[in-house]
This record gives structure tokens, C-alpha cells and sequence, in this order.
């Protein structure tokens, strides 16, 4: 364990108000309704900078564990070639949570939907205990559950196809992905996210990437076509 | 007027250390060994998703103008950062710190703009994924 995390950690416990003061739903779980303000993470591995005497709102494990196709296929990516994004595909659920664009929870006892800015899209999490489906579908943005674990949320995810990367810099993942996310209000105005990714094609082991979302009251979510005019596309700059 | 440029100089200075998004890599399109400064007057502000583009007349040192155009990050982002469709109007007397198109043309990702009294505008574009780039230098 580094020192990084390490000050993360007690910046993260000393920040943390009495779990009472947290709003809840009617069923007891803390509340993650709103609309949050997430830091950009255009490389996974890496840590955001902080403003002086503060914690980064984005902690990365440093080098990632490649296997040997991983590291081949993440030496390999070239965005000059073809990147998806460009385009205005789907981005990909790690890379949905990546970008610096607002996301609004909005929480009932059952179901979660979170809201992206980024490409105003949006994904629905039941947490009534149900299972993965027993034949995913590879998609986009895969399948997700949510349970609870006391006071944490945790969002499983699978089911992806392998036409999307992890992260703007291109770190690869195969259709092997699996995503687990945990969440925790830490305090009135803050939300712990940690975001783990197994795949045992692409990487030896998992690694997890720790972030702090703000809650932005007074913030709505705004229009984004990423389509409406995008001259790379319509002039021909990318691929 | 003061203050805001207080604010909008703090703010840049933080940004700065995280630079925000492009909805593509930088490395597609944009070379992070080719910096611009471009001097020049703005003629055109696009403050349409998913960037917004900057069009500026640059004189050149032969006394000719070109035009160039210059992407930011996308207006929702600028726009919680202070920055509006009125803050680069045309006539505006500007510098532009980026990086040019890999394919020489006139067209570059921007960083920076400086205003003649010296406050400056962070654009919010992908630098972090350009190999060297960091912080954007605050003077």
C-alpha cells in the first residue's frame, strides 16, 4: 500500500460525517440521488493532480499488470486508425464513468438509473436481488446488478463487447470484462467510488481505481449531441 | 470584471493540472510536439457540442492573415467554468497557446487563451493524453 493511499484514506475518514447525516430512502439505504460532479480520468493507471492541501479526486493503481496480449494490445492502439469515440459511439461503461460531464442518480428502493451528460445517455441498475441474465448479450455498456453491502452499493457489471477501450489513453479490456463498482456517501456532499476491473485476458490481476464524486446542487444536467457538430467527422480530420 | 478575473485565474491554475476532455484522443488528430501561439482577432465563436471551435484571423510575419480554427473543450464544461458564448465575441484581441493538427493544416487544440490585460481562459482539451504535457504554464 502506498502513500497515496494511504493520505487518501485519512483525507477520505476525516472528511466522513456521522452516517445519520446522510439522506436515505425510504427502505433505509443511503441516498445517492443527485447530480454529481465526477473527476475526468482519461488514463486509469494514472492520479489526477490536486489543488494544494487536497486529497486528488482520482487515485490510479500506477503501471497496470498487462498479460502479455494485454500489453501487445494496449502498445498496438493507435486513435490515428480508428477511435470509436470520434465517431459518437457508445463509450463504453468504464469509459462513461471516465468523463468529466456531469452524471445525476436518481434512486428508488428497487432500481438506480444513473444519467450522463456525456452523451445524454443513461443506464437502469435493479438492486431487488436478481442475478445477471443467464446468457448475456455483449453490449456496449454490458449488464449491470446492484446489491447492497450494509451502507455500500455495489454494481456489478458484465457482458461487453470488445469494440470499446477502458480509458481515452486506450488501455484495452476483451470480452472477459467484469466491472464492480462500490459506492459510499461519505458525507452530505461527497460520494466514495471505487471501480475495480477484472480480466484475466488483458490483465494478471485486477486493479481498482478510487475517485471522489461532489454532489453539485445547483447544477442540472445539460443537452450534449455529440453528433449536432462534429467537424472531425463531417470535415474528415479523424478516421 | 476584477474579480471574475481573479476567479477565472484561480480556477485556470487548478484546471490547468487536470485537463478536461475531448470526446476522442488527442493523439488522433492533434501532434503534442507541434505547440502554436496564435496572435490574432477572433472572427467566429462556435459554442455548439461536442466542441467548441474558436476562429481566429492570425497575422503572419509577411503581413499576410490566416485563418485559423481552434477547438475547445465542449461548451457544457466551459460553461460551468465561467467561460459563455459572449466571452470570446468577435473583434476579441487574443492568444492561443495549442497544439497543432498533425496533418499541418490550420487547425490546432487549444490550451490557452490570453487576454491582452493578461487573463487567461483554460479551454479544457485532452493534453493529458499528449506524451509530455502536463500542468499548462502559468506566468
Amino acid at each position: 500500500m502506498n502513500t497515496r493511499w494511504i493520505v487518501w484514506m485519512i483525507a477520505a475518514s476525516a472528511a466522513a460525517a456521522p452516517s445519520g447525516s446522510i439522506p436515505r430512502t425510504t427502505d433505509g439505504k443511503p441516498s445517492f440521488s443527485g447530480v454529481w460532479e465526477i473527476p475526468y480520468v482519461p488514463d486509469m493507471s494514472k492520479s489526477g493532480r490536486a489543488a494544494p492541501g487536497t486529497v486528488p479526486a482520482q487515485i490510479g493503481p500506477g503501471a497496470l499488470p498487462f498479460t502479455p496480449w494485454g500489453e501487445q494490445d494496449f502498445k498496438g492502439y493507435n486513435p490515428e486508425k480508428f477511435d470509436y469515440t470520434a465517431h459518437c459511439l457508445p463509450l463504453g461503461w468504464t469509459r462513461q464513468m471516465n468523463t468529466p460531464m456531469p452524471l445525476e442518480i436518481m434512486q428508488e428502493p428497487n432500481r438506480i438509473a444513473i444519467l450522463f451528460e456525456a452523451w445524454q445517455t443513461f443506464k437502469v441498475i435493479p438492486t431487488d436481488g436478481r442475478n445477471h441474465p443467464k446468457n448475456v448479450d455483449a453490449t456496449w455498456m454490458g449488464n449491470s446488478v446492484g446489491r447492497w453491502e450494509g451502507d455500500t452499493l455495489v454494481i456489478d457489471t458484465i457482458g461487453f463487447n470488445e469494440k470499446t477501450r477502458l480509458d481515452t489513453i486506450g488501455h484495452p479490456h476483451s470480452d472477459q470484462l467484469h466491472v464492480v463498482e462500490r459506492l459510499n456517501r461519505t458525507d452530505p456532499t461527497h460520494l466514495a467510488y471505487e471501480i475495480t476491473i477484472t480480466d484475466p485476458k488483458a490483465y494478471s490481476e485486477p486493479f481498482t481505481n478510487k475517485r471522489t464524486f461532489t454532489l453539485r446542487p445547483d447544477w442540472e444536467l445539460m443537452e450534449y449531441s455529440c453528433e449536432e457538430n462534429n467537424k472531425e467527422v463531417t470535415e474528415g480530420h479523424v478516421k | 470584471m476584477k474579480k471574475l478575473a481573479l476567479v477565472l485565474a484561480g480556477m485556470g491554475l487548478f484546471l490547468a493540472a487536470v485537463p478536461v476532455w475531448a470526446h476522442h484522443a488527442f493523439a488522433a488528430e492533434f501532434d503534442a510536439n507541434k505547440s502554436v501561439k496564435l496572435r490574432g482577432t477572433v472572427t467566429k465563436m462556435e459554442w455548439i457540442n461536442p466542441h467548441a471551435w474558436i476562429h481566429i484571423d492570425v497575422k503572419n510575419q509577411d503581413g499576410t492573415t490566416t485563418n485559423w480554427m481552434v477547438e475547445g473543450g465542449t461548451p457544457n464544461t466551459l460553461f460551468r467554468r465561467g467561460i459563455t458564448k459572449d466571452s470570446l465575441l468577435p473583434g476579441t484581441e487574443i492568444v492561443v497557446d495549442g497544439y497543432q493538427a498533425k496533418d499541418g493544416s490550420n487547425r490546432a487544440n487549444g490550451r490557452d487563451v490570453t487576454f491582452p490585460d493578461g487573463r487567461k481562459l483554460f479551454l479544457g482539451n485532452a493534453n493529458s493524453d499528449a506524451p509530455g504535457s502536463g500542468a499548462a504554464e502559468k506566468k
